[in-house]
């Protein structure tokens, strides 16, 4: 989906103030959703909100910097910055830092939108084992699943956090994933 | 050999490498959605980043006001004030 990356380049060029309204918030539209799973599985529900908020203002504020062309590069620069707003909030207050999400507020989430188009039995069958991978995984391994497959995040961004090498960091999930199928099967 | 419960367990369930990933994939896929649908965009969000970018407009246009309107700053101290005449 190039659309994201066309909006931010226009918006980068734009100087009238109707059309940088209208094109900040198409671009809120496409990353909120994202972005607040990832600060929301991160920090404590009362304290998430207002870091999810200064993490949408520090990307509005610094999008005509943006120097990217692509979409991969655009979503790597705003988890940076949410990264950065998360780390400040934990920093200043370390009881705010969320537990992994339990597997019942998990379920919760995964059946809101099948109220409306309920799932299909391979999905539904393929959203438990992923949740029976993640739930039998130790926390360190089950950090890794969660960054990489279910936030998105790939190797490089995971090395860059947590000061390992890309390797490193592609061997350690692979194992976790292979634990994590051995223990479910 | 396979009982048929063993069967049926072999047959649904997904064991390759890349079907763990795919699932794990799909449900960040679905919980996003159900984000979407639990948690709507909300107007506070949507209206402080209008604001952010109101103040950074404005912010702008007063940097650049002083050097569309205004001359550059004489870098020849000695030259004489310009007289109305200068602007014709």
């Amino acid at each position: 989906m190039e659309q994201l990356i066309k909006l931010v380049k226009t918006y980068r060029l734009s100087s009238g103030l109707a059309e940088r309204l209208r094109l900040a918030e198409a671009i809120f539209r496409l990353i909120e959703p994202d972005l607040r799973i990832f600060v929301f599985s991160a920090i404590r529900p009362q304290a998430a909100d207002d870091v999810l908020q200064e993490v949408l203002i520090s990307i509005t504020a610094s999008l005509k910097t943006f120097e990217g062309s692509s979409n991969e590069e655009f979503w790597k620069w705003c988890y940076k910055i949410a990264r950065r707003r998360i780390y400040d909030h934990i920093r200043k207050k370390a009881s705010d830092r969320l537990q992994p999400m339990p597997h019942d507020e998990l379920l919760d989430l995964l059946d809101a939108p099948a109220q409306a188009a309920p799932l299909t039995a391979a999905d539904r069958h393929d959203l438990e084992y992923a949740l029976n991978l993640l739930d039998r995984s130790k926390p360190e391994c089950r950090n890794y699943l969660w960054q990489h497959y279910v936030i998105g995040f790939d190797y490089g961004e995971i090395a860059e956090e947590q000061n390992l090498n890309y390797d490193n960091v592609r061997m350690k999930i692979g194992r976790c994933l292979e634990v994590a199928k051995s223990l479910v099967s | 050999m396979l009982g048929s419960r063993q069967v049926a367990r072999f047959l649904t369930m997904p064991n390759k490498h890349t079907d763990a990933e795919a699932a794990l994939k799909k449900l960040g896929h679905h919980l996003r959605l159900g984000w979407a649908k639990k948690h709507p965009v909300s107007d506070k969000s949507l209206e402080s980043v209008k604001n952010t970018v109101r103040e950074q407009w404005e912010k702008e246009q007063v940097t650049e006001r002083p050097s569309k309107s205004a001359p550059a700053p004489a870098k020849d101290k000695s030259r004489k004030p310009e007289g109305p005449d200068m602007e014709r």
